[in-house]
C-alpha cells in the first residue's frame, strides 16, 4: 500500500531542512475536519522529536507564555483556528498569535480547518504570515480502496449488492409540490424533479460493473474523498466476511439562516464546546443548546456531553449547503 | 315610388356591391375568441414561466440574479410568440392584409395607444440594455426597493415596507436611475454609527469592524473587501462600515445586526453616543466616503 501523505511530507521535510538553512517559512496545513491531520503531524513529530514541541491551539488562547518558556525550536500548533472565536473581541488571541510569529525565530507548523482557514484569510490575511500552505488532497476512489483493503486478503472480503436494486426501482422523474397561496386559498402545485440518484444507479448497472466497483465508486463519492469519511462508512458497511451495500446519499438539507450558521460553526472548528457556541450565538438572540439539539436531530452533529461535533457522513451535504449559502467561502 | 325606395334599400344593405378600397381582415366573432384564447393562454403559460423560473432561482441560490433575469425574456418571448401567432394563424393575414393592420395600428397608437406602445419598447430596451434586472436593488425615482418584475408595460418594485411599487417602463428609462447590486448576488451596504467626539474613536473601529466581519451576513473576498472610515464633524464623529452581504435580500437583517452587536459593545467599553441635536441626519453628498 502507498503511505499517505507522502506529497505532503515531501514538502514538511523541506520546509525544516530550509530552516536549518537559515531560511524560515511558517507552514499552514489545510484540510476539511476528518482527513487525518492528526495522523500527519505524528509522523512530522516522529521526524523532528528532539528539536520540537507540540501544543494544541487550545492551550494558547489564554496565554502565549507557554511557548516562550518552552526549548524548541520548531513548533508544531494544532488546530490553530482554536485561536478565534467568531464575536466581537473574538480575534484577540489569533492577533495575538499572528504578532508573536512575526517576531519570532521559530519555525511553525500549524494546522487549520479549511473553513477556518478561508475565513480568516479573508478577515486577517492569514496568508500572508504562512508562505507555505499545503491542502490535504481528496482521495481517488483506488486509493480508497487500498487504504480500506490493505488489512485483507483478496477474496476474503464478500461485497453484496445491497440496496442497488432499489435505487433503481426509483424513478428518474418525480412530482414535488409547491405550496403556493391563491385568492386567499392555499394551493399545492406540483412540479417535475430529476431523481438524479436513480440516474446514475442505471448508469452505473449499464456499465456492469461488479459489486465492490460500484461499493468503492459510491463510497468515494459519499465521502467526497475524505478519508475519514471513509473510514466510517467503511464500518459500518463491514459485517465480515461481507460488505453491505447500505451506503446512503446524504440527505439535502433544509435550515434556517441562523440554523445553517450554528452549523458554519461547527463545522469550521470540526467540534465546539456548547460554551463556545453559546458565546457565538447568545448575543444574535439564538439558544445554543436548542439549536444544537435540532442539529443533532437532523443528523448534521453529534452532542457527547458539553461538545457538538460534526458528523462525519453530514459532512460533504452540510458543506455543500454552506458553500452554497456563502456561510463556509 | 315602392319599388324604387326597396331597390335602393338592397344596394346599401348587399356590401358586395358596395366599392371598398379597405381589404377584409377576416376578423369575426370566431377568430375574435380564438385571438383572445390564445392571449389567455398565453397569459397562463407567462405566469406558469415565471413560477418555475422563480422556483429554480431559489434552490440554485448561488445563480438566482442569473436565472431570474431569465424571467422578462421568457415573458416577452412568450406574449410575442402568442402575438404572431394571433397575426399568422389566426387571422391568417396575408402580406397586404399585415399592412393594412400595421397601418390601422400606427393611426391607432398615433392618436391613443403612444404611451402604451411606449411603455412595450421601454420594457424590451428594458430586457435588452439591462439597466437593471430582477431581483437588482434600485432607487427609481425617490422609491428604493427590490425589482420584483419587468412586465410588458411596467416594472414592480417591492420596498423596505413590502409597498408594490410600479413604474412605467418609460417612466423607468427616462428617470436617473440607481442600481446598488447591478446584476450581482452581493450588494454593499452602509452602516453609519454616530459616536460622541470624547469617546474612543480608534476603539470604536475595531468594534464596528469586529461586529462587521463576524455577522452572519457578510461575504468577504479580495473584491468584496470590508471598509471601517471615520469622519471627523465639530460635536461627534462617524464610524462607518462598508461590507457586502452575499445575498441582498439580507442587507437589512444585517444593518440591523451588526448595528446592534456594536452598540452593545460601545456601551460595554463606555463608547457614548452624541449628544441630543447634533447630529446632523441630512446626509452625506455623492462624494461623501
Amino acid at each position: 500500500m502507498t503511505p499517505r501523505f507522502e506529497e505532503e511530507i515531501s514538502l514538511i521535510k523541506k520546509v525544516i531542512v530550509d530552516f536549518g538553512e537559515g531560511r524560515r517559512s511558517n507552514l499552514a496545513i489545510i484540510s476539511d475536519p476528518f482527513y487525518g491531520e492528526s495522523e500527519l503531524m505524528d509522523r512530522v513529530e516522529g521526524m523532528i522529536e528532539d528539536v520540537c514541541i507540540r501544543i494544541n491551539a487550545q492551550s494558547l488562547i489564554q496565554s502565549l507564555e507557554i511557548l516562550k518558556d518552552s526549548p524548541g525550536k520548531i513548533v508544531i500548533v494544532e488546530e490553530a483556528h482554536r485561536l478565534y472565536r467568531r464575536t466581537i473581541g473574538g480575534f484577540d488571541a489569533m492577533n495575538r498569535f499572528l504578532n508573536m510569529l512575526l517576531f519570532s525565530d521559530r519555525l511553525f507548523i500549524t494546522t487549520w480547518n479549511s473553513a477556518s482557514w478561508r475565513y480568516l484569510d479573508e478577515v486577517l490575511g492569514l496568508g500572508r504570515h504562512f508562505p507555505q500552505k499545503v491542502s490535504l488532497s481528496k482521495m481517488k476512489t483506488d486509493e480508497i480502496r487500498e487504504m480500506l483493503l490493505s488489512g485483507y486478503e483478496e477474496g476474503e472480503l464478500t461485497f453484496l449488492e445491497g440496496e442497488r436494486g432499489d435505487e433503481e426501482k426509483r424513478k428518474i422523474l418525480k412530482w414535488a409540490g409547491r405550496k403556493k397561496a391563491l385568492m386567499g386559498h392555499s394551493l399545492e402545485i406540483p412540479y417535475p424533479m430529476v431523481d438524479v440518484g436513480s440516474i446514475r444507479s442505471r448508469l452505473d448497472r449499464s456499465e456492469k460493473k461488479s459489486p465492490d466497483e460500484v461499493f468503492f465508486e459510491k463510497l468515494a463519492r459519499i465521502s467526497d474523498g475524505n478519508p475519514g469519511v471513509a473510514e466510517l462508512l467503511w464500518k459500518e458497511a463491514l459485517d465480515y466476511p461481507e460488505v453491505r451495500n447500505a451506503l446512503k446519499d446524504p440527505p439535502s438539507i433544509d435550515l434556517s439562516r441562523e440554523e445553517s450558521f450554528a452549523l458554519s460553526i461547527v463545522l469550521s472548528m470540526g467540534s465546539a464546546k456548547l460554551a463556545y457556541l453559546s458565546d457565538v450565538l447568545e448575543p444574535l438572540g439564538i439558544s445554543a443548546q436548542n439549536i444544537a439539539n435540532l442539529l443533532e436531530e437532523r443528523g448534521l452533529v453529534s452532542i457527547d456531553g458539553e461538545v457538538a461535533s460534526m458528523r462525519a457522513e453530514a459532512l460533504k451535504s452540510a458543506l455543500e449547503h454552506l458553500r452554497r449559502l456563502r456561510l463556509v467561502w | 315610388m315602392a319599388d324604387n325606395s326597396v331597390a335602393a334599400y338592397s344596394n346599401l344593405s348587399g356590401s358586395a356591391n358596395v366599392p371598398s378600397n379597405i381589404p377584409d381582415l377576416g376578423i369575426n366573432s370566431y377568430t375574435v375568441i380564438n385571438a383572445l384564447l390564445v392571449l389567455a393562454l398565453a397569459y397562463v403559460a407567462a405566469r406558469i414561466a415565471v413560477f418555475l423560473l422563480t422556483a429554480l432561482s431559489e434552490r440554485v441560490y448561488e445563480h438566482r440574479i442569473t436565472v431570474k433575469m431569465t424571467i422578462p425574456i421568457a415573458k416577452f418571448i412568450i406574449y410575442g410568440f402568442a402575438l404572431y401567432h394571433i397575426a399568422g394563424s389566426v387571422f391568417q393575414l396575408s402580406a397586404v392584409q399585415l399592412v393594412a393592420f400595421w397601418g390601422i395600428a400606427g393611426a391607432a397608437i398615433g392618436f391613443g395607444l403612444k404611451d402604451r406602445v411606449a411603455e412595450i419598447v421601454g420594457g424590451i430596451v428594458i430586457v435588452l440594455d439591462k439597466p437593471y434586472q430582477v431581483g437588482d436593488k434600485v432607487t427609481i425615482e425617490d422609491y428604493y426597493g427590490e425589482v420584483r418584475d419587468i412586465g410588458i408595460r411596467a416594472t414592480r418594485l417591492v420596498t423596505p415596507d413590502d409597498n408594490l411599487v410600479s413604474v412605467s417602463n418609460q417612466q423607468a428609462l427616462n428617470q436617473i436611475l440607481a442600481n446598488a447590486n447591478a446584476g450581482s448576488q452581493e450588494m454593499m451596504v452602509v452602516i453609519d454609527l454616530f459616536i460622541d467626539s470624547s469617546s474612543d474613536a480608534s476603539r470604536a473601529m475595531e468594534i464596528l469592524r469586529d461586529a462587521t466581519v463576524t455577522s452572519r451576513y457578510v461575504y468577504i473576498s479580495d473584491k468584496r473587501p470590508v471598509t471601517i472610515l471615520l469622519k471627523d464633524y465639530p460635536f461627534y464623529r462617524r464610524v462607518r462600515s462598508k461590507a457586502y452581504v452575499y445575498d441582498l435580500r439580507d442587507e437589512f437583517p444585517f444593518e440591523t445586526d451588526v448595528t446592534k452587536r456594536a452598540w452593545d459593545a460601545f456601551e460595554a467599553e463606555g463608547i457614548e453616543p452624541p449628544k441630543a441635536g447634533v447630529v446632523d441626519l441630512g446626509g452625506g453628498s455623492a462624494i461623501d466616503s
